[in-house]
């Protein structure tokens, strides 16, 4: 398939952003759930 | 359902099942991406980048639901003033604003190969960047305001308010002359995509449906988490 001619660039950009952005948010909302569980583990220590 | 809104039973219930949802989100999104990306052909007018829609559609309408539940766990913590709902609501809005985000940039990556341009004032943009402002302005007000009690209140009004936004985004497209398409998935007359597409689409539907279900676990675990931080280090300093 001829990619260049069938507007591949937006398609790989839409993509990309999509990719980047939820895995973001997610590492975002992990890293945030693992420092507050750690935070309370030692208070309660 | 008042027996799920007990934050013991919540935490409990939440990672039973988290490790089947993350599971299922990936197996969604590995069938999702294969249909939107490899199996399916393309569309005979726009080509390659109607693939765009497998993750724009999606992003759009998890954007919209995610606002729905929002505003629907807001009215119940007004009603009930009960903590898991405000953490529910509070927790929902920053990944309602990411996808609410996506599907304005996919869509505005999709224009300028389909309409000539990034952006237009039309009623479906529009409707939907004040969705995004709605959004931005619900987590602010919960960053801002110091008091919780306070944050809540003003956070559950934002939400029932702005509800109102969600029925305009929908039918902006029936109601006023737009350069974004007509409804084209749940229409009266069926679905107007065929079905070689259709189930990728819905397939990619069910990838992010999954994928906020996770998230918003987990963001739920971790509030939980930090109210009760919060509480234990209130009570340390009252018993000085």
């Amino acid at each position: 398939m001829d990619w260049a001619a069938h507007n591949a660039g937006y398609v790989l950009a839409a993509y990309g952003l999509s990719c980047v952005g939820l895995v973001a948010i997610a590492l975002f909302i992990i890293l945030q759930d693992r420092k507050n569980a750690k935070a309370l583990r030692q208070q309660k220590d | 359902m008042q027996k799920f809104a007990n934050p013991v039973v919540f935490l409990k219930l939440a990672n039973a099942v988290l490790p089947w949802v993350w599971v299922l989100t990936a197996l969604l999104f590995a069938i999702g991406l294969y249909g939107a990306l490899v199996s399916t052909p393309p569309d005979a007018v726009q080509g390659e980048a109607m693939r765009i829609m497998y993750i724009h559609v999606p992003a759009a309408w998890m954007g919209l639901f995610v606002y729905v539940l929002m505003a629907g766990f807001s009215a119940v913590a007004l009603v009930y003033r009960h903590p898991l709902a405000d953490a529910a609501a509070k927790t929902a809005a920053p990944l309602g604003a990411m996808f609410c985000f996506l599907a304005l940039a996919t869509g505005s990556i999709w224009g300028k190969p389909m309409w000539g341009t990034w952006w237009v004032w039309d009623a479906r943009l529009t409707s939907m960047f004040v969705l995004m402002l709605l959004y931005m302005g619900y987590v602010a007000v919960w960053n801002a305001i110091d008091d919780p009690h306070l944050a809540a209140k003003i956070a559950r009004i934002i939400a029932l308010v702005g509800v109102i936004n969600i029925p305009i985004v929908k039918f902006s497209v029936d109601w006023w002359n737009t350069l974004h398409q007509p409804a084209s998935v749940f229409t009266m007359k069926g679905s107007k995509i065929d079905p070689s597409m259709l189930w990728a689409l819905l397939v990619m539907a069910l990838a992010y449906t999954f994928l906020f279900l996770a998230l918003h676990l987990v963001s739920m675990r971790s509030e939980i988490a930090a109210r009760k931080l919060r509480q234990l280090r209130s009570n340390e300093i009252g018993a000085r």
